[in-house]
C-alpha cells in the first residue's frame, strides 16, 4: 500500500509538471494588456472553486458538529476552514499580481477586491475566535456557530454583492466570463487539469490534517494542572498569590 | 411553565431595567455619537461633505456605535455572574429575541441622535426622510442580530471587548454596504426616478438582510448560549 502511496505521489508530481509546461505552450490569450501574464488566471480562477467547496463543506461540518457534539467534526471543520483559508489566499494573491500586470496598479479598492478582502476578514476572525476560547468544547461549538452565521455574509460577498447592478458598473473585474463563454479551447482545458490537480492537492492535504488533529486529541491531558492561556478567570475566583513572609527575614 | 412571549418580554424588562438603573449602553452610546460627529465636523470644517462621502461616514459612525455597544449585553451576563440564573429560567431563544428587541431598540435610538446631529453639524441635507428611516430600521435589525451573537461568543473568552469588535465587524460589513447605497439616496439629490428606484432596492435589500440576520441568529444562538 505504502509503495502504491509512493507512485501516486510521483503521478501527481509529473502530472503537475505537465499542467504547468502544457500551461506555457498555450499561445497567448487575446484582449490583455500582457498577454502572456493572463496564464495567472490558470490558478487564479480554480481556486474560488475549491475554496467554495470547502468553505460549503466545512459549514456542513460545523453543523454536524452543533448537531452531534462529536468532536472530530471540529476537527474536519478546522481542516477544511484551513484550506478553504489557503484558497482564498491564492486567488487574492493571484488577483493582486493580475490587477498590477493588466491594470497596472497592485490594489485600487475595485467592489470584487474589496469583498474578496472582506471575506477574508471573516475568515480571520474565525481564527481569533477559535484562539480566544481556551476550552476545547466551547471553542468547537462557539466557532461552528460563528461560521454558519457568517456563512451567509460570504456568500453573499462572494456571489451576490459583485454582481448588483450599480457594484458590477463600477467594477473591472468580470463576472461572467463562463455564462458567455469566453473560456474556451485549451484555456477551458488547463484550467480544468488545474481545477483537478488542485482538488487531488487538497484532498491530500485535509486527509493529513484531519489525522493530524485527531491524533492530538488523544494526547493524555492533564486537566486543570495544565495552565490555559486563552481564558481569563472568571470574574468571582479569586486566584491565590503568594505573599513574602517577612518574618522569615 | 412560561410562554416564551411572556419569557421574551420578561427579558426586554430586565434589559431596560438594568439599563435605567446603571444608563451605560445609552451613556456610552450618546457620547460615542456626540464625538463621533465632532470628530467628523472638525476634520471636514470649512469643506462641504459630498452625499457619497457623508453617506458612508454616518454608517461608520453607526457601525461602530453598534460593536462598542450592543455585544456588552451579553458579555455583562456573565462577567456579573447572571448568565447562569438567566439560562434556568428562560429558553435560548427568548433570551436571544429579547436582547435583541433590546438592541434593536438602543441602537436605533442612538442611530437617529448619531444622524441628528450629524445633520445638523455637517449641513448635510436630507430629501427622502422615508428611505431614511427605513435605512435605519432595516440597518438596527440587523445589527441587533450579528452583535447580539457576538456577544455571546465572545462573552466567556479571553480579551472579549476587543474580540467582538473583530468578529463582529467583518458580518455586519455587507449590511453596512448596502445602508451606504440607501443613505446615499435618501441624503439626495435624487435627479431621476431610476436613481430613487435604486435607493428603495438597496434598502429593501438591507430589510432583508437585517431579517436574515435574525433568523439565522435565533437558530445558532442556543448552541452558544448552552455550551
Amino acid at each position: 500500500m505504502e509503495k502504491l502511496i509512493k507512485y501516486l505521489k510521483w503521478l501527481f508530481a509529473l502530472a503537475a509538471a505537465a499542467v504547468t509546461l502544457w500551461s506555457f505552450t498555450v499561445p497567448d490569450a487575446a484582449g490583455f494588456q500582457q498577454p502572456e501574464f493572463a496564464r495567472v488566471f490558470f490558478w487564479h480562477f480554480p481556486c474560488p472553486i475549491l475554496g467554495t467547496i470547502l468553505g460549503l463543506t466545512t459549514g456542513w461540518f460545523s453543523y454536524k458538529y452543533l448537531a452531534t457534539h462529536d468532536i472530530a467534526w471540529d476537527v474536519r471543520a478546522e481542516a477544511a476552514v484551513e484550506l478553504t483559508t489557503i484558497f482564498w489566499l491564492v486567488t487574492m494573491a493571484s488577483g493582486i499580481l493580475f490587477s498590477e500586470l493588466e491594470w497596472g496598479t497592485w490594489w485600487q479598492w475595485d467592489p470584487r477586491q474589496t469583498s474578496f478582502l472582506l471575506v477574508l476578514l471573516i475568515y480571520f476572525a474565525y481564527f481569533a475566535l477559535r484562539g480566544s476560547i481556551g476550552d476545547e468544547t466551547r471553542k468547537a461549538s462557539h466557532s461552528a456557530a460563528y461560521y454558519l452565521a457568517a456563512l451567509g455574509p460570504t456568500l453573499f460577498l462572494i456571489y451576490v454583492f459583485p454582481r448588483l447592478h450599480q457594484i458590477a458598473e463600477s467594477s473591472l473585474h468580470p463576472t461572467q466570463s463562463i455564462m458567455q463563454g469566453q473560456i474556451k479551447g485549451e484555456y477551458a482545458y488547463i484550467i480544468l487539469a488545474t481545477l483537478a490537480l488542485a482538488s487531488i492537492l487538497s484532498a491530500w492535504l485535509y486527509r493529513l490534517r484531519v489525522k493530524a488533529g485527531l491524533l492530538l486529541l488523544e494526547e493524555p491531558s492533564y486537566g486543570n494542572l495544565e495552565t490555559n492561556r486563552s481564558d481569563t478567570a472568571h470574574p468571582p475566583v479569586v486566584r491565590p498569590i503568594r505573599v513574602p513572609d517577612e518574618s522569615r527575614e | 411553565m412560561n410562554s416564551i412571549w411572556a419569557e421574551i418580554g420578561a427579558v426586554v424588562r430586565k434589559e431596560a431595567l438594568t439599563e435605567m438603573r446603571a444608563r451605560n449602553g445609552i451613556a456610552t452610546s450618546a457620547l460615542f455619537a456626540l464625538v463621533t460627529v465632532v470628530a467628523i465636523a472638525l476634520a471636514t470644517f470649512n469643506r462641504t461633505i459630498d452625499k457619497d462621502m457623508a453617506s458612508g461616514l454616518l454608517w461608520v459612525a453607526i457601525l461602530f456605535a453598534a460593536v462598542i455597544t450592543l455585544p456588552r449585553v451579553m458579555v455583562t451576563e456573565e462577567e456579573q455572574g447572571t448568565a447562569d440564573l438567566l439560562r434556568m429560567l428562560a429558553r435560548p431563544e427568548a433570551v436571544y429575541w429579547g436582547k435583541c428587541i433590546f438592541n434593536g431598540c438602543q441602537i436605533m435610538a442612538a442611530s437617529f441622535i448619531l444622524s441628528f446631529l450629524f445633520f445638523g453639524f455637517t449641513h448635510v441635507g436630507l430629501e427622502s426622510p422615508g428611505l431614511f428611516a427605513l435605512s435605519v430600521f432595516g440597518g438596527s435589525m440587523g445589527l441587533a442580530g450579528s452583535a447580539t451573537m457576538c456577544g455571546a461568543l465572545v462573552a466567556r473568552a479571553a480579551n472579549r471587548a476587543m474580540l467582538a469588535g473583530a468578529i463582529a465587524v467583518p458580518l455586519l460589513l455587507p449590511l453596512v454596504a448596502l445602508g451606504v447605497s440607501g443613505m446615499r439616496v435618501a441624503i439626495g439629490p435624487i435627479e431621476a426616478d431610476f436613481v430613487y428606484d435604486a435607493g428603495v432596492r438597496a434598502v429593501i435589500g438591507l430589510d432583508c438582510y437585517g431579517i436574515a440576520t435574525l433568523a439565522i441568529g435565533v437558530l445558532i444562538f442556543p448552541f452558544a448560549w448552552k455550551s
